[in-house]
């Protein structure tokens, strides 16, 4: 055989034999014990540690916040229909609003990296840590995450089915936080349970009520149609506002000055006072009132005692807080709407709401409201 | 040689050329008849879960006799499945974040290994404008690229129809992912999700180009391919995969079709359900409920 081929030969079989004792050892055994590919790697990507634990899990640290999530809507909620014969519950867990899977929290040490996460980078070396690896999670909101958690699901917005509760933000809530006024553990607003502020002497509140009666009348409806009645409103409304006119945050060329001679007591008591007489309905013009009643929908949520669901008499607010627009002046009711409307009176929720309504709606709704029931 | 006999002969020639080429016909045939059943038997196996994708008798055997050693969990005894109940989803997008936490997937809009897309039908108009968390304005919306809102640019139009459908890797019966993968970097396993082994993934990404429902995307950090295998390690361990544990609103069915009393079971037997493009023979394993035509 010619030498130059003998070479040829020699270089192949050295070659041969090199590709295959390479392939033998380069090979894990597990390669093909299931198919075409390594048989451990199965076991391996089982084996990565979860990083989202649970509800359940958090329940032995924060058991306030758990019972009340557990109670509340956002754990009770169910849907019918998807299942038959399943009750779903569903509703954001813990997790889903406190920024994410807990990992080691509240430990400060990082989880373990999995087979997965170790492998390394080809292209930026110099990201190696990611953000869920991070060891010791806070998961407090910060105030900025806080604007958002609760929209990523309730905002009004196409496309999200009719069933989930959804709001428009402007005139639900304006730039408020919504845990101003909604427990993020238990939203739904249950009148009843609100706290209530503590209240104010009526008969210490009856000497301070002197001052007041030339204008509110000595039993709180206003001697002037344009004046508000004070009689039968909240207290805690009554306090607010007038705490309101003191800082400068409501200004009133009348108010103002009186409010700002008043001390915090003077304010409670004078409140109480006021809130124990029974209102009068002063009545508005029939054929407005009943224009006024469709439109009203849109004020039930807030001034109304069953809230939007529940069947409760209109303009008696549910909420102590909040004032009651039965029976108040139809003047006074149109000119406060109004000042909301034109920046002269602001408040978060108040100034959107009124901002949506038109010259003709403003009277409609004063007259019904100051035609409706007080009680 | 007489002329009778030359004619004889040459009829005889054309006679066996004639005989040859119909027996090759008919050989043809046969051979074909019997690829055809042959693979219509394999298929009809692989439907009946009884073996995984690509996988000889021996590896069959081996995966019965000598499953991987996961604790308190054996892969014959399950057959995985998700359901997706475009009803209900609200397009919130806590299982997009859910997931990439739990998965470390990079954190920006354009990774991640399942998404939400939201189907917008203006009025009169009957195609479907389609967004997803990654287009320009709802990363804008929320200011931050590695949150995700929907925008609500819809607010001031007239709308006939719009809805939110959820979308992940569908674990295909027949992968197209798998059977372009060079190094066996990625493959289905007996129990139904289709896993990457991320130390055998050379980054060519042939299989990313391969997935007809564009579920495939390459991870530049780690220089791998990067997908959904619905949380391979917690389902071994019984949790739900994380995007069905955090949905709010039961969008998301998970389970077991071994099991007839699974939610995933009882889904797909009282829902009108379907998959996503099943012209491709790709027999996924993820069940819309609530889709339109256009959504693929
Ligand atoms: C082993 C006990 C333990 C468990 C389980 C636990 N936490 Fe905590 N958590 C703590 C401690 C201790 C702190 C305070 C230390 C800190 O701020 O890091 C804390 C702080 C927090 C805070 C911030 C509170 C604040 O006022 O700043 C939040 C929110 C929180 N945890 C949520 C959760 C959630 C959600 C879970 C369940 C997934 C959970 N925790 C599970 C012990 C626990
Ligand atoms: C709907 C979203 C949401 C869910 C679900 C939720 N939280 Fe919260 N949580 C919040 C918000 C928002 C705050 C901040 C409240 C504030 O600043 O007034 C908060 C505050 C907290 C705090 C600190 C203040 C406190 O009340 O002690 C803890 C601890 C906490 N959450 C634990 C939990 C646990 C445990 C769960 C599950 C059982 C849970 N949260 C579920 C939104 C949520
Ligand atoms: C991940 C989605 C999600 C997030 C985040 C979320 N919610 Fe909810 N919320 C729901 C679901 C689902 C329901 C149940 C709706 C139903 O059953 O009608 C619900 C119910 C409610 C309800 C009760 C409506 C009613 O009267 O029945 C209120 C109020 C509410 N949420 C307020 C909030 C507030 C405030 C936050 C922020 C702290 C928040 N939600 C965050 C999903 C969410
Ligand atoms: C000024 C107080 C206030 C603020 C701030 C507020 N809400 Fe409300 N919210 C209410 C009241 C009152 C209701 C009516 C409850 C009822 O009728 O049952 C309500 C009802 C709701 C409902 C149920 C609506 C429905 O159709 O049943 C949702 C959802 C809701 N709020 C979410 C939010 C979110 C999200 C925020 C923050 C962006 C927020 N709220 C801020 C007072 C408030
Ligand atoms: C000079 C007449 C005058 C006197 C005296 C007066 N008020 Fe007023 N009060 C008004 C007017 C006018 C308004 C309407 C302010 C507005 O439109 O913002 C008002 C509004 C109020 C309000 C807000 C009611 C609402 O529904 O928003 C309260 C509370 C109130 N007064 C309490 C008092 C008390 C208490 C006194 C006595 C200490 C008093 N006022 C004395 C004229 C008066
Ligand atoms: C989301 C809750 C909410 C809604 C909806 C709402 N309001 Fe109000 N409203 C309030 C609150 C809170 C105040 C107290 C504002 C303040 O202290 O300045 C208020 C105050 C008022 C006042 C002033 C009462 C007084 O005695 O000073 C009027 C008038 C009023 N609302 C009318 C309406 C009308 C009409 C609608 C429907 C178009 C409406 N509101 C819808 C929450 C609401």
């Amino acid at each position: 055989m010619p030498k130059h081929i003998v070479r040829l030969l020699a270089l192949i079989v050295v070659v041969a034999i090199f590709a295959f004792s390479a392939k033998k050892f380069l090979t894990p055994d597990t390669f093909y014990q299931y198919g075409h590919y390594r048989g451990d790697a199965v076991a391996e990507i089982a084996s990565k540690a979860p990083k989202l634990q649970g509800s359940a899990s958090c329940e032995p640290c924060h058991k306030k916040a758990y019972a009340e999530w557990t109670d509340g809507i956002h754990r009770k909620a169910t849907r019918k229909n998807a299942i038959q014969g399943v009750v779903y519950k569903y509703g954001p867990n813990c997790e889903v609003c406190h920024t994410g899977p807990a990992g080691n929290h509240p430990s400060k040490d990082a989880m373990p990296l999995s087979v997965e996460d170790q492998v390394t980078s080809i292209t930026h070396p110099e990201i190696k840590v990611h953000p869920a690896n991070v060891p010791g999670r806070k998961l407090m909101l910060t105030p900025e995450e806080m604007k958002g958690v609760c929209l990523n699901c309730h905002e009004k917005m196409e496309a999200r089915p009719k069933e989930q509760r959804q709001i428009e933000v402007a005139s639900h809530s304006g730039e408020e936080l919504c845990t101003k006024c909604h427990n993020p553990h238990s939203p739904r607003i249950i009148y009843a349970s609100l706290p209530q502020s503590r209240r104010g002497s009526a008969q210490a509140g009856k000497i301070v009520a002197a001052v007041c009666s030339g204008c509110h009348g000595a039993a709180g409806m206003s001697v002037n149609p344009s004046w508000p009645n004070l009689a039968g409103q909240h207290a805690d409304f009554l306090v607010d506002s007038l705490k309101a006119f003191k800082s400068g945050v409501r200004k009133n060329d009348m108010m103002s000055s009186i409010a700002a001679g008043l001390n915090e007591a003077d304010i409670r008591n004078v409140a109480a006072y006021f809130s124990r007489f029974s209102c009068g309905v002063t009545g508005g013009d029939k054929a407005e009132a009943a224009l006024g009643k469709a439109k009203a929908a849109n004020c039930a949520a807030c001034h109304s005692a069953g809230g939007l669901y529940g069947s409760g008499a209109p303009g008696v607010s549910g909420i102590p807080t909040w004032p009651n627009l039965a029976g108040q002046n139809a003047e006074y009711l149109a000119s406060t709407l109004r000042s909301y409307q034109d920046g002269s009176r602001t408040h978060p929720v108040m100034t959107s709401v009124a901002k949506t309504l038109s010259d003709s709606d403003i009277d409609h709704l004063s007259a019904y409201y100051a035609s409706m029931k007080c009680k | 040689m007489t002329t009778q006999d030359r004619k004889f002969d040459q009829q005889a020639v054309a006679l066996s050329r004639r005989r040859f080429l119909g027996l090759l016909g008919k050989g043809m045939v046969c051979a074909g008849t019997l690829v055809s059943a042959n693979s219509a038997i394999g298929s009809a196996e692989v439907r009946g879960g009884k073996r995984a994708y690509q996988q000889n008798d021996a590896q069959y055997t081996e995966s019965l006799n000598n499953p991987p050693e996961i604790p308190d969990y054996n892969w014959n005894d399950h057959q995985w499945a998700m359901g997706v109940d475009t009803d209900r989803c609200i397009g919130c997008l806590r299982c997009m974040e859910a997931c990439k936490m739990e998965n470390s997937v990079q954190m920006d809009a354009f990774h991640h290994r399942t998404w939400v897309e939201r189907y917008v039908y203006l009025e009169g108009s009957n195609t479907a404008i389609v967004d997803s968390q990654a287009d320009p304005k709802n990363i804008e919306n929320t200011g931050s690229e590695t949150k995700f809102r929907f925008d609500n640019r819809y607010r001031n139009v007239k709308v006939d129809k719009a809805f939110f459908v959820p979308k992940l890797c569908n674990q295909c019966e027949h992968p197209s992912c798998v059977q372009v993968c060079p190094t066996g970097a990625t493959f289905k396993v007996k129990d139904g999700p289709v896993l990457i082994d991320t130390t055998y993934c050379i980054g060519c990404q042939y299989c990313v180009q391969a997935c007809p429902y564009g579920a495939r995307s390459f991870n530049e950090v780690r220089g791998v391919a990067e997908k959904c295998n619905w949380c391979y390690h917690r389902i071994t361990k019984g949790l739900n995969p994380a995007c069905v544990e955090v949905c709010p609103t039961g969008t998301r069915i998970f389970g077991d079709r071994n099991d007839p009393e699974s939610p995933i079971s009882l889904f797909i037997k009282n829902n009108h359900v379907q998959v996503l493009k099943p012209e491709m023979g790709n027999a996924p394993n993820v069940f819309y409920k609530g889709t339109d035509k256009e959504v693929v």
